[in-house]
């Protein structure tokens, strides 16, 4: 597995399309449209972060459940199913706390999600201004 | 020892710490006594919920919690007091007493809310009240590990309360890194050193 992140608008896709050959042009899927169940198939999904919320949202879970747990069997059925895959993601957890139960729930699960497949990635990736450095290597 | 590890949310920058403290009270065959400070206060469900879910991580590692919403200048007193009720200065080295203890404070984020908002806070004199207060730990206590946040890598737009906040926490995070030993921001759950 590997991880390419950064900030919006950092080129980490781009930088994950010059720097990943195992992931052809044709078998990147989009994190904000792809099917749900297409994550654990696929070679690579940019947008994470925006399939990290889709989930949420179709788990249509109570904002006072247990989103650690689902969000840790998120991160777990994907290295059981997928260890292969390149993720590419924004990083969504500099800001203010944000108002929004929902909002902030997210911002919160998308930080524990990548925590849990970074622990698992050979390689992590932060992309900064199209420039990656390698934060974690073989 | 001043260590100021900083993240984003969800980061593991809490994970890290804990286990920086634990390291740093067992380095050199020591076995320091190790003090957690919270400053979050236990306002509504999910605030009580984030205490329960932290207070299970530190479970079964030797922390005792003491809770700190303003004054830090004050708790380092009661603690150095505490502490010199257990003996803790460990021996003088140059003149200067070497401490038995791991501090962990977290986090500067709600120390620093507190401060400003609360009637017995600090102000418009919290940056300079919580510095005071980190000096005063670091003398007296010792080791010392401070977890704050990064919070000022966004787009959305902010109210002129949420602006003073950021700058207040922002210059306070720019002192501690000045006075630390050693900086690290995590990404999730990877160490990135920032000063060494």
């Amino acid at each position: 597995m590997k991880m390419i992140i950064g900030g919006a608008w950092q080129g980490q896709l781009i930088w994950a399309k010059e720097n990943c050959p195992e992931v052809t042009d044709e078998q990147w899927i989009d994190g904000k449209t792809c099917e749900l169940e297409a994550i654990f198939t696929c070679k690579g999904i940019y947008d994470f972060h925006e399939y990290v919320r889709r989930h949420m949202m179709t788990e249509s879970l109570g904002l006072e459940g247990d989103h650690p747990v689902i969000f840790e069997k998120l991160a777990e059925e994907i290295i059981q199913r997928n260890p292969q895959i390149v993720i590419v993601s924004d990083e969504i957890g500099y800001g203010l706390v944000p108002v929004d139960a929902f909002e902030r729930a997210y911002r919160e699960q998308v930080g524990r999600v990548c925590t849990a497949l970074a622990g698992f990635s050979e390689e992590v990736v932060r992309v900064v201004m199209g420039i990656g450095n390698h934060i974690k290597e073989k | 020892m001043l260590h100021v590890i900083t993240g984003g949310s969800g980061s593991g920058k809490s994970a890290y710490a804990e286990a920086e403290a634990v390291r740093l009270s067992k380095a050199g065959n020591r076995n320091l006594k190790k003090y957690y400070i919270a400053t979050m206060e236990p306002f509504g469900e999910e605030t009580l919920r984030k205490i329960h879910r932290h207070r299970e991580m530190r479970a079964g590692k030797g922390f005792k919690t003491v809770e700190c919403y303003v004054d830090l200048a004050g708790k380092a007193a009661q603690l150095t007091g505490e502490m010199s009720g257990e003996g803790a200065v460990l021996e003088s080295k140059d003149g200067r007493n070497e401490r038995k203890s791991v501090i962990l404070l977290e986090c500067m984020s709600n120390l620093v809310a507190n401060e400003l908002y609360r009637p017995d806070g600090a102000g418009k004199r919290t940056a300079e009240r919580i510095l005071w207060g980190v000096k005063s730990l670091c003398e007296f206590c010792g080791n010392v590990v401070i977890v704050t946040n990064e919070v000022c890598s966004e787009c959305t737009v902010d109210s002129v309360e949420m602006q003073e906040y950021k700058r207040v926490l922002s210059e306070i995070n720019c002192s501690l890194a000045r006075m630390a030993d050693a900086v690290t921001e995590v990404v999730y759950g990877i160490p990135v050193e920032v000063k060494r």
